[in-house]
């Protein structure tokens, strides 16, 4: 319904334009009863709902499962909307139709500010734009976990499905007991009446097959049952016992097992190798030569009986590597030397006015204003590294002209189509099988480890082939959260508060780079503006009359990719410690000085003020601690975070977070606070450690105890607080990762009087390169 | 080379292994014991820590050489008869989120309240060394404790951190 009328509410206001596009409604996201495949006995009833014949409900996942809960939020959707219980919901693997793609992900890359955006308030260019990102993301259908999109996205589609097919089946029953469906009742997926008749969704499933729906309508939210409980999450068993399938425990008959090396160099390759040698190792079976795939350095595989055979293999193998291809203008990657680039390319760009402007209002470069005085401040953040827990791994078996990959993957539909690349197949003879990912924070929405595993399965002889990437080539070939830099200038009126702000920043665009990787078709000649290089600075919440916001975007030849909140990142550290510094400026209290400017802003009001009350902000502290706060909102949440540090052997030591949240309707507050939890300690990692450095074209870090992440030690006491809402949902996997950074720099400047404007904010030796 | 794991004696054919292959691999490739993850192959991240005899140890490190004749439990053994305490402890808590480090966890602190059964918090922080990615940790802690008070027979308290 809602959408039809948004439709139309978009045609109305660019006829001509819309005319080009087809006037005819977006391809319902719903399937239909074939979409999904069934076996003997279950009955389809659309895309994403099936009937078992006990009665239980088969439901399409599309999304992986990462760690964010999904394979419970979803679930819980579908349990809520057909009065089962939630262990009835039965998961299989969602095909590749495209009403599995991920539209929301796709809508959130569109540049707008998110006043522009408020639903409701929407201007034509706004709607107009909606509406063709709609349309092409379900002409892509590229299935996609990430974004923090998994709840957004499947608010609607699954929800409409699941009450598509509760009513299909109360009208079997109404016809088959010949009493009217609205005398009917629905308990633990029976379906009942008063009179007497009774029977489950799998007595009544074949005849609702058949019938066709006019008018569905979801549960309003007063009739939740499940929506808004912490229903315990489906996957917890199997990950306390040993029985949960990731990549890596995926066992064929016949399976052998490859290692990768890959040349040390970015970018780089394979002069000379001595594989007689390698293949004389016992266990050893064969050597692949890997060229450059998907984005990833070329280098060999090993494959051998078992994976400890490979690595030991590999990492034992001669190999001369050839430095990348000379490029005049620079010699080997130095990440140093690029950090230092691009303060200066953020500062010229200020002076100058240049770099592509996100937003603008007022007389942002107009210098005669009332300010009395200004402060400019330069911020910088490293070159990051997902480390998720599993390395990157792919099992792949070529046959029969087919391909068959089991792969922990946060994109399926481009798995498939970089195999079918590199096999040769159509891509219809690729079949995927999604695993359990052992964490994914956007390193799995690359495909290069894909692309590898099935270059070697293609010397297999049709013996299936499970590659394994030894963690320090994990943390050798990442795509890195690219480095960054940003000069912020603002300009402050006799009260101390902000009349003018103007920042530029300058790094990589991930999204151009990210589109020639994994979707070459739509990579072009130019680069569009990437709203992921401004997100978390351009869209700042706070109300300064005159501002522009620009990023430079540079090509450093690093390979650089989506990590946990993305721009968010480092753009809330630039944001939210400019904001501490100006209330400092100011002489005003730093939460305080925060509310003055979100006078319209009451969500964002509401999330602050709570965060701060429940952590006592303003109440004296025991000496040598001290709070810091940040508050940012990014994938339709917003997030507020107060710390408390003190001073341990000179570096700062993280004892409490309390964070509060607005994500709109919660679906599972358990899976909220766990994800805030979650993120806090992924931010801090961050935020006190890391940094990847780079030195003569190769990463310096090549396992954990180069790049410390934050040990239960270490971990602070962390307390979560959900706003009450009717919104329908925002993200909930990424939001809690951005504030954490600046809520540790802002507090341990309230304890020592030391401003850190660079992270990591415990600054490691510089390192000396490692052969 | 045969080893001892969760109770039964395994016979590992002469031509997978030999005496420098860690256990690991022969845990995940030879037996199929999955459950044991491996994560840097260098003994920093725990993910592949079991138990042999009472300690805990990673198996990434640790040859099959030196574990002959030694009583090995991994994740797969760690569920006797009924859930084992830190399992159930695990449960109530929602521990999980990835899962991918847990089997080491739980194996770590299996090995932790055997020698301690009231652990502090200083004593968990020495002995949970495990890295997660995710962030488990604060769960990790308290369901360690619950697990310690259902051991010594107390009375349970409601599980913080989700209602």
């Amino acid at each position: 319904m809602k959408r039809r009328h948004f439709l139309l509410s978009a045609a109305g206001v660019a006829g001509a334009l819309v005319v080009g596009w087809g006037i005819l409604p977006p391809r319902s996201r719903l399937g239909d009863r074939h979409t999904l495949p069934v076996r003997e006995g279950e009955v389809g009833l659309n895309g994403w709902i099936k009937i078992h014949p006990n009665g239980d409900v088969g439901l399409a996942m599309h999304r992986s499962e990462m760690g964010q809960g999904v394979h419970t939020a979803l679930p819980m959707l579908v349990a809520e909307e057909l009065d089962v219980p939630l262990a009835r919901v039965r998961l299989e693997q969602a095909g590749t139709d495209a009403i599995y793609g991920n539209v929301a992900a796709f809508l959130a890359m569109l540049p707008f500010h998110p006043a522009d955006e408020e639903p409701g308030k929407e201007g034509a260019t706004v709607l107009l734009s909606h509406w063709m990102v709609t349309k092409l993301a379900r002409e892509l259908g590229i299935s996609m976990t990430g974004g923090s999109t998994s709840v957004s996205d499947a608010w609607e589609p699954l929800r409409l499905a699941a009450a598509t097919a509760r009513a299909q089946l109360l009208g079997a029953a109404s016809l088959k007991w010949r009493l009217p469906a609205a005398e009917l009742r629905v308990v633990d997926g029976v379906i009942s009446h008063a009179s007497g008749p009774s029977a489950h969704f799998g007595e009544l499933a074949r005849e609702a097959a058949a019938l066709s729906v006019s008018e569905v309508r979801v549960k309003p939210p007063q009739t939740w049952k499940l929506i808004g409980r912490s229903a315990p999450r489906t996957d917890v068993p199997a990950k306390c016992d040993g029985t949960a399938v990731f990549g890596m425990d995926v066992r064929l008959p016949e399976m052998r097992y490859a290692a990768v090396r890959m040349c040390p160099m970015l970018g780089g390759g394979v002069a000379r190798a001595d594989l007689d040698a390698v293949l004389r190792m016992p266990g050893v079976e064969r050597v692949v030569r890997l060229g450059a795939l998907a984005g990833s350095t070329a280098g060999l595989a090993v494959v051998a009986r078992t994976t400890w055979h490979a690595m030991r293999a590999a990492q034992a193998m001669s190999v001369e590597w050839s430095p990348p291809p000379h490029d005049p203008h620079r010699g080997l990657l130095d990440s140093a030397a690029i950090e230092r680039e691009l303060e200066a390319i953020a500062r010229r760009a200020l002076e100058a006015g240049e770099g592509f402007t996100f937003h603008r209002r007022g007389q942002a470069r107009d210098s005669a204003t009332a300010a009395s005085r200004s402060l400019e401040r330069t911020y910088t953040a490293p070159y990051l590294a997902h480390a998720t827990m599993e390395p990157m791994n792919c099992t792949a078996r070529v046959r029969d002209g087919g391909v068959e990959l089991w792969v922990p993957t946060q994109v399926p539909t481009l798995a498939r189509d970089a195999a079918a690349r590199i096999a040769g197949v159509p891509r219809e003879r690729v079949t995927v099988h999604v695993t359990l990912l052992g964490g994914g924070f956007g390193r799995r929405l690359e495909v290069d480890f894909v692309a590898q595993a099935v270059r070697v399965a293609l010397e297999m002889g049709g013996r299936p082939v499970q590659l394994v990437w030894p963690r320090e080539e994990d943390f050798m070939h990442d795509f890195y959260r690219p480095a960054a830099a940003a000069v912020l200038r603002a300009e402050l009126a006799d009260d101390g508060l902000p009349l003018r702000l103007e920042a530029v920043t300058a790094g990589d665009a991930i999204s151009p780079r990210w589109m020639e990787r994994g979707l070459p078709q739509f990579a072009g000649p130019v680069d569009a503006p990437d709203k992921t290089t401004s997100e978390g600075l351009f869209d700042h919440p706070y109300a300064i009359p005159h501002q522009r916001i620009a990023h430079r975007a540079t090509r450093s030849g690093v390979p650089i990719g989506y990590w946990r909140s993305v721009g968010h990142s480092h753009n809330a550290f630039f944001c939210e410690s400019f904001i501490d510094e100006l209330a400092h400026e100011a002489r005003q209290d730093p939460v305080a000085f925060r509310l003055a400017l979100l006078e319209d802003k009451p969500r964002h009001r509401a999330v602050l003020k709570l965060a701060a009350e429940r952590a006592g902000w303003g109440r004296p502290l025991p000496a040598g601690r001290a709070r810091g706060v940040a508050l940012h909102e990014s994938f339709g949440s917003i997030v507020a975070q107060v710390v408390e540090v003190s001073r341990s052997e000179g570096r700062p030591r993280v004892h409490r977070v309390v964070c509060a949240i607005d994500c709109g309707t919660v679906v599972n507050p358990n899976i909220v606070q766990q994800q805030m939890e979650g993120a806090i300690v992924f931010g801090l990692s961050a935020a006190l450690h890391g940094r990847i450095d780079i030195v003569g074209g190769a990463v310096q870090q090549r396992n954990f105890p180069d790049y410390p992440l934050l040990s239960l030690a270490d971990t602070p006491q962390i307390e979560t607080h959900l706003v009450r809402s009717s919104r329908a949902p925002g993200g909930v996997g990424e939001p809690g990762t951005p504030p954490i950074a600046p809520a540790v720099a802002n507090a341990w400047f309230a304890l020592t009087g030391e401003r850190v404007r660079g992270l990591p904010l415990i600054a490691a030796a510089p390192r000396r390169p490692v052969a | 080379m045969e080893i001892q794991v969760n109770g039964a004696v395994h016979r590992l054919p002469d031509e997978q292994v030999d005496e420098a292959m860690p256990l690991l691999w022969a845990l995940r490739d030879v037996l199929g014991l999955t459950g044991t993850k491996y994560g840097c192959g260098v003994a920093a991240c725990g993910a592949c820590t079991v138990r042999v005899g009472p300690r805990a140890v990673r198996a990434c490190v640790t040859p099959l050489g030196q574990v002959r004749g030694q009583p090995i439990q991994t994740i797969e053994g760690l569920k006797s008869d009924r859930l084992h305490v830190l399992q159930a402890a695990w449960t109530e808590h929602q521990v999980p989120q990835c899962g991918y480090c847990q089997s080491g966890m739980l194996m770590a602190a299996a090995a932790l309240l055997d020698e301690r059964p009231d652990p502090s918090d200083a004593e968990i922080d020495e002995a949970i060394t495990n890295l997660c990615r995710c962030g488990t940790y604060p769960r990790v802690r308290e369901a360690i404790k619950t697990a310690a008070r259902e051991l010594r027979g107390q009375p349970r308290r409601k599980a913080a951190g989700w209602a």
